[in-house]
This record gives structure tokens, sequence and C-alpha cells, in this order.
């Protein structure tokens, strides 16, 4: 019984973009050819810490092609924050184009040019440099130590970037309101974002005063304002242009190597091609590991009287966006609880460096807190669904310590759909428990926000009305890969009422587009679509003024998409094309060009459960992954195919997460262990369990047509409920990941037949 | 470098007869993405890991960053260029569109690649089969349950043109 219908929007089309994908003619940063283009590769330290004491030259240049190098001392020495946020003071400066101090593995040291790109590697590889090596602090405990040294002395002397206290209530009186406490610290590691395209950009600085930046870009606007600070530049002199983009979920929400080839650029008068390997790629970024200690009480009725969590990030060298993260992670919590404690830090260490990643922070957070609930069910002998849903925060209410309220929640809806489709489940394979094996089912809930929680998110589009009644729609944010230009696209033809075939849409291009804060904090459905649902409102308003001009003596109106002008007695209706040439060849006509903005005044938040069904062999000690169920409430599904993609792709980096990814350095050598995918695994085809995606009915008042987000939604619940199912399945409380430290990974699914 | 002399391939490119001098060390990928122009298969790790330059020679699937291109000279080569078109896309390249296969796409042309190696050979795959030969085959966005369903489509269309 929904009442709100559409034409163009909460249906399944495939993207717009897809068959030129599916042919192969879509062009990636690394398929663009510029002529005389060059190509430069980075010379990166090997060692986590460490003093260069020289650097010489002499062997590279002897390399065929070799075009030059820059060196430390050849680029601007002011410091940065590498992040595509907006500018905001929790983004210290504390980074530089390239350095003589590597406080992290591949930090950036020299960059090298020639004239194919394995030439360029070659005369990298020749650059002899000669180090100091120094102590590397990898974790958060050695970092902290009073006797640690300062990794970045000018910021902080304790290693600590920054600390943040959010809490309301009193702790004494949760602790006495609650019958039962639960504790524990819980461990997640490192995990690499592996898009499967590499990083990559194409700079053109030829002539030293206009810059075009082709590159792998989440936040286009950000990284032209970062790039013109840092080269002295004014942002109209610079243009970032994304092509096709091979995934980001994070990655490439920040500044790469885009200064650095850009300088190349200048140096050499030539257009640079910068392209990541994916060894560099790996120790590029990564989502924080956390420490995360948690004490949940309830009283006897299963309320929650008390939450009180530290929260400690692994940042690596360089603040890029920690700080930011913690703050995320402080108001994702979707239980009501009167006294509420989360203490944050910001740790430096020299492990990779934390950045932006799918769950920003929630992802940790969620994790302790959900496997944590299902210990609390257990002591209270509840069912984990219902003392969840009993304290969850309804619409009208605000989470703990967060100041927008709740405007739509299907959450019980999610509960019953995923049990009906356990119910179905269990009914065809019924629940094993023998000598042998033991099957069940473990659960947990997440939430998200729609754009930034920090209400930062700022978008813009323009709709230009052609006189055929098709629309040209620029948008400024980047789609790389999730599907926002046909989501914006389908919520433009929605709301003019068109044929989403008559909507073209040219996004995330600094010279072209309008403005957006960035594709990040699952923004572009709920921020950009908002901006895009006032364009066509401001259009279809200057349309109606416009007649109202070429028809003074007339009453004009809307009807429907239709424009009825009442005149002399005569009533004419003229449809969207009728209009257009109308008023672009009459006397008195104009060109309709329809504008809007929002800025985040909202950020609703979408919702998900999820269910997986895990067995465990005892005599082996093996979890095999049978089933994963995740329902979500994102209110209006603009598009229910993409909604389902970025559902299933979620649990799949779920898997990987509970499974066995982290970045690992050996202790000993201080070297990374993953330095390819062989050494740094992510789900195959074969390992996936069988999985099961829907969306519940739900609007929300504040979403363009409806919509809330998904992106970052569709992750965070799955790690814990995978460590829950393996929990009940093999009786050990688990406390850390990846689970193949614990347990033999046996392959997913069932056989066949 | 120790490649300095050149070698002259013939390969069968896409049906088409076409020679390139190649360096001795120079790899399949290369040559189709630098010389031929053909950027369709995708440097995603130039190790033989992620499959994303998935070409098919002579009849079988091949990481074309493992293959010297010389030891592809005389062979057919067949890249996702040349199996479809705009207008007459390959049943796969449809499919897999249809199916919402398809997220960032960097994947997705040498996911097609080996699963037309694989349909080539075995017209009516089991599922089973499908999932094993497409797990050399990374991606990152869709979780693969989408690729399967459009593999599984495919077989469909294809043999309901055998039938005919």
């Amino acid at each position: 019984m929904n009442e709100h219908q559409f034409e163009n929007v909460n249906i399944g089309i495939p993207r717009l973009e897809s068959l030129s994908k599916a042919l192969g003619q879509a062009k990636y940063t690394d398929d663009l050819r510029l002529p005389n283009m060059a190509y430069a590769a980075l010379v990166r330290s090997p060692y986590s810490c460490a003093r260069v004491l020289s650097i010489d030259l002499t062997e590279a240049e002897k390399i065929p092609g070799y075009l030059g190098c820059l060196l430390p001392e050849d680029v601007p020495r002011q410091y940065f924050n590498c992040s595509g946020n907006p500018p905001s003071p929790l983004l210290i400066h504390d980074e530089l184009v390239l350095t003589r101090e590597p406080k992290v593995l591949g930090d950036r040291i020299a960059c090298v040019a020639a004239e194919t790109e394995e030439m360029a590697r070659a005369a990298a590889d020749a650059v002899q440099v000669e180090y100091e090596v120094l102590t590397p602090y990898l974790d958060v405990r050695s970092a902290l130590r009073e006797e640690a040294k300062a990794i970045q002395p000018h910021i902080s002397e304790d290693n600590v970037i920054q600390y943040r206290d959010v809490s309301q209530g009193d702790r004494g009186a949760g602790e006495s309101a609650s019958d039962f406490i639960v504790e524990d610290c819980f461990s997640t590691p490192p995990m690499q974002h592996v898009t499967i395209e590499p990083t990559s950009c194409l700079c053109d600085f030829s002539d030293g005063e206009h810059l075009t930046v082709y590159s792998t870009s989440q936040t286009v606007f950000q990284e032209r304002r970062l790039i013109a600070e840092i080269l002295g530049l004014r942002e109209a002199d610079v243009r970032f242009s994304k092509p096709v983009v091979g995934g980001g979920f994070g990655a490439r929400q920040q500044l790469h190597a885009q200064h650095i080839a850009s300088l190349m650029s200048k140096k050499l008068h030539r257009p640079v091609n910068l392209s990541y390997t994916r060894e560099e790629d790996l120790y590029s970024v990564v989502r924080h590991a956390s420490e995360v200690k948690l004490r949940i009480g309830a009283s006897r009725d299963g309320r929650l009287q008390l939450f009180d969590v530290e929260y400690y990030l692994n940042a690596g060298p360089y603040t890029t966006h920690t700080p930011t993260v913690v703050a995320a992670a402080a108001r994702k919590l979707q239980y009501n609880v009167p006294n509420y404690f989360f203490q944050g830090y910001s740790v430096y260490t020299n492990h990779i460096t934390g950045g932006a990643f799918r769950g920003y922070g929630n992802t940790q957070i969620s994790f302790a807190r959900e496997i944590l609930m299902d210990r609390l069910a257990d002591k209270l002998g509840m069912d984990p669904v219902e003392l969840r849903l009993i304290n969850h925060v309804q619409v009208g209410e605000c989470f703990p310590c967060a100041s927008i309220p709740v405007s739509s929640n299907g959450i019980e809806d999610c509960v019953r759909r995923c049990q009906a489709i356990q119910a179905e489940i269990d009914t065809q394979f019924p629940l094993v428990d023998n000598e042998e094996v033991r099957q069940a089912w473990g659960i947990s809930f997440s939430c998200h926000g729609s754009g930034p929680s920090s209400k930062e998110g700022l978008s813009s589009a323009i709709v230009m009305l052609n006189d055929d009644a098709t629309v040209q729609l620029l948008v400024g944010s980047s789609d790389i890969g999730q599907g926002s230009e046909t989501m914006e696209s389908q919520i433009a033809a929605e709301c003019l009422g068109i044929p989403l075939s008559s909507v073209r849409i040219t996004a995330a291009d600094t010279l072209l587009t309008p403005y957006d804060t960035g594709t990040f904090g699952s923004s572009q459905t709920f921020i950009c679509g908002n901006a895009i649902t006032r364009a066509c409102d401001d259009l279809k308003a200057k349309i109606l003024a416009q007649l109202r001009v070429i028809f003074p003596e007339g009453k004009v109106e809307e009807r429907a998409n239709r424009y009825v002008v009442q005149e002399n007695g005569q009533t004419t209706e003229l449809d969207l094309a009728q209009a257009a040439r109308k008023i672009m060849y009459d006397p008195k006509g104009g060109v309709m060009i329809g504008a809007g903005t929002y800025k985040a005044a909202a950020c609703p938040n979408p919702f998900s459960v999820c269910f997986v069904k895990a067995e465990y062999y005892k005599k082996l000690n093996a979890i095999r992954l049978l089933d994963i169920i995740e329902v979500v409430d994102v209110g209006t599904p603009i598009n229910r195919l993409t909604v389902a993609g970025q559902l299933e792709g979620g649990i799949a980096q779920g898997v990987g997460y509970a499974l066995y990814e982290r970045m690992e350095i050996n202790p000993r050598s201080r070297r990374t262990l993953s330095s390819d995918l062989l050494h740094y695994r992510i789900p195959q085809m074969d390992d996936m369990p069988q999985t099961y995606v829907d969306m519940v009915d739900s609007h929300d008042p504040y979403g363009p047509l409806g919509a809330k987000s998904v992106g970052e939604l569709a992750t965070v619940p799955v790690a814990p409920a995978i460590v829950n199912a393996v929990r009940r399945t093999s009786g050990q409380e688990i406390n850390a990941l990846p689970l193949c430290d614990r347990f033999v990974i046996l392959p997913s699914r069932r056989k066949e037949g | 470098m120790k490649n300095e002399k050149n070698n002259e391939i013939t390969l069968f490119l896409n049906g088409s007869e076409q020679r390139f001098c190649v360096e001795t060390d120079e790899t399949l990928l290369h040559v189709l993405r630098k010389r031929a122009g053909l950027t369709g298969a995708k440097k995603g790790c130039d190790l033989g890991e992620c499959g994303a330059c998935t070409v098919i020679l002579d009849g079988r699937a091949v990481n074309s960053c493992c293959v010297f291109a010389v030891q592809a000279d005389g062979k057919h080569v067949e890249t996702i260029e040349g199996i479809g078109t705009a207008e007459h896309p390959h049943p796969l390249q449809q499919a897999f569109v249809n199916a919402g296969a398809i997220q960032c796409g960097f994947c997705t042309p040498g996911m097609i690649m080996a699963a037309k190696a694989l349909l080539d050979r075995n017209p009516r795959p089991s599922r089973e089969e499908i999932r094993q030969a497409l797990s050399g085959n990374l991606c990152r966005c869709t979780g693969y349950e989408r690729i399967e369903q459009a593999v599984m489509m495919a077989v469909e269309i294809i043999s309901g043109y055998a039938e005919r």
C-alpha cells in the first residue's frame, strides 16, 4: 500500500553506461592518451620509518627514455591534508608532496619520468636511495607508550592526533540501573579497498598556468581546491575531469599523486600519466584498524541503560580523515540509551595510512556493538532480534548525542522480511546439528546516514531544456561505479515527467558542472538528488513564468506536466516539447535553465538487518558460510537493480572483512606481506555464500522522492552477523577479525544437486 | 634493458591479420593496449591475479598480462572489442547489462571473455562450473551474484539460437 506512484523511480533498470562498459568502450583514466604524453613513477620508501641519507640518480639517468626527476627540494614544502572532505579544523595538515623522512611504507621520496611506463619504472628502480632505518610503531599500543617518539612532533607529542568526547547522562547512574553489564575489547584489521582499477592520473600542466587533471576521483571539487592550494593556482585555472572510474569505496576520496604528476608535467612541458601498480595501490590507504573497549548495561527488562566505549583508530603517520572518521562513529548508535559515553582517539602510527572506507568509522564500532548485544541477549535470556527491537530509536527520536531526529524507520519490516526468507531457507535445508557439524544463524542490525553526518553535504544541479523536450542534466557528483548518474537521471526524469531516454547527464567535471561536495558519506542520492529535484522545480517554474510572459492576457497552468493556456475563451494544451519550442522561438521567449542547490539540513538514517547462516565442523575447527540475507530500509529505492547490486557488493566486502582481509606488516622484516592479490585475498566468485537481498516499502519525508542512502549501509552489518553466526555454531567467543586466524575457512555454498 | 631486439609477430586479432613489432619481454596485454589501441582488456594487477585483462587465445581464456606477445605469434586473439557491437552485442554482453551485473565495469571485459571461453567449450554449464570458470576474475563491486545470473541468462539465449 505505497501511496507514492512513480514512473521512473522505484523500478529496476540497467545502468545508462553499462553497454559501453560491456563492449569495452568505456574509457578509464589509464585508457586515455594525450599527444606527447610522458609517464612518471614514484620512488617510494621500502621502510615504515626511516631517514633518507642520500639520493643518487646516476644509474636512473642512464635508462633509455629517461626524462627527469623531482626530489623533495624541487617541490612545494608546505604541509597539506589530502582528504577530499571540505575544509575543517579536523583535517590537520601534516603530509608533504615528497619527503626525506618517510614515515610509512611507500612514502613518496622522489618522482622520475620517462618516455614509456616501463622505462619510468626502470628508472625509479634505478634511483639509489640510502636510508637510515628507524624503528616504526605499527600499532596503537606501541605508539601510545610513554617512551614512544613523536611521529609528527609539530602536531602531537604523544601521538594522539585528537581526542573526542561525546557523552550524555551519568556513568554511575547507568551502572546502577543495569542488572547486567557485558564488556570486552574488540579489534579489527586494516582492510584495503582493492578497487579493481588501480589508482591513476593524467595531468597536463604543460604551460605552467592551466592545469587539467583526469583521475580516479570521488571528490573532484575538493581535489581541485587542494591542488590549487599546493601549487599556488587559482581554482578557475584547474580542471578536474573524471573519466569512468573503476570503483572507489573511499580510496579516491583524497588526493593521491595528482600533485606530483602535475609538477612533473610542468617540469617537462608535457602531459604526464602516473598510474599505481597493484602493490602501490595496496599500501596507499586502508580502512583504519581499530581497538574498541565497550561496555553495555541493561536492566532486567532488556532496556539499555549504559553504553560506554573507548574507540582507538590507527591513523598511520598522516591525519588524512582520521578525526572525522572517529567523529562519524560517535553518532551511529541506533538504540536508545540514557547514559552514553564515547571517547575516541585518533592515533599516529607508522602503519599504512588510514583513510575513508565504506562505513567510515561505523564499521568498526558496529562490529563491537552487535557482537556484545548478542552476548547481552544471552545473559538476559532474550531473543537477540527482540532485544534490538525494543531498544531501537523510533521516528521522532534522536540517536544518542545526535541532533537530527530519525525521520523514517522500517527496521521492523526489515526484520520480518529477513525472518520470512530465513524460514524458506530452513524449510528447504533444515538446520543440522550432529556429531560432526552444527549450523546456526547470527544476526546484526545497522544504520548509517544519508550524506556526511556533520551536515557539510552541499550539491547543485543544472537542468537545461532543449527544444525537443530533451534535457541536459549537469551535476558535480562523481559516479565511481555505484550508478549515481543513472539514479540522478531517473530523478530528473521523474520530476519533469519525461522519459529517462530524454535525459542526458554530464557529471563530475569542474569545468562544466556545478559544485558538489563529493562522492562520500553515501550522499549522492540524498544530497545531489535533492539538488536535482530543486533544479527541476526551478525549471518548471521558469517555463510557467515565461509562458505567462508570452500569453499576458491568458491564464497559464501546469497540469500533470502539460501546460494549459486559457486565452480569449480558447484552451490550448502544450506538452513539454511544444512548450519548449514556443518559449525558445517566440519573440518574447527565452532559454530555459533550471538550477538548484541543496545544503544538507537533514541526514536521514537508512537501516539494515542482516541474517547469516553458518556451519561449524567440530573436528576440523572449520567454518563455512551458507546463506546471507540482507534487507534494508533505504526509503524509496530510486533504482531497485542498483540498490540490490549495492547490497550484494556490500555483503561481499563484509565477507572478505570477516574472513580473511588484512593488510599485514611482518613484525620482523617490517615489510608488508600483502603486496599482491594472492597475499591480500578478496572474495572470489566461488567463495561467496548464497545471498538474498531485499528492500522494504518506505518513504522518507526529506528524501528526493522519498529516498535515503544505501552505499555504506550495505556492508556495515555483515561482519558482525557472520561473527554472531560463527559464535553460535562454534560456541567460541570472538573479539577480532579476520576469522581465518581462528578457524579453517571452507569454501562457501552447498554442493548442488 | 635486455630487450633491445625487436621481433615481428602476426596476430589474428578479432579475425583480422595484424603485424606488430614487439620487444622480447613485452606482454600481449601491452601490445593490445599500447600498440593495437584496444583498451577493453584492463590492467588491474599485471601479475595474473585479477583477470581484468582476460582475452581468448586460440579458444582459451588467458590473462594477457602473463602471456608474452611472442608466444601469441600466429595465434587467434579475441578481445572484448571483437565479440559484439552496440547494434549487435554478444548475448553475454547484453545479459551482463540486463542482469545488472555491471557496476564500475572494470572487471567486466575480462569477466565476459572468461565466460565466453567457457560457453564456447561448454554451452550448458552448471552454476558450479560457471563459478569455477570465473573464479580467476575478481570483482569488488557486485558480489558476483548478478554475474552468475548474467551468464545463466546468456546460456539460455545461446541455446535458444542453437535450437532454432
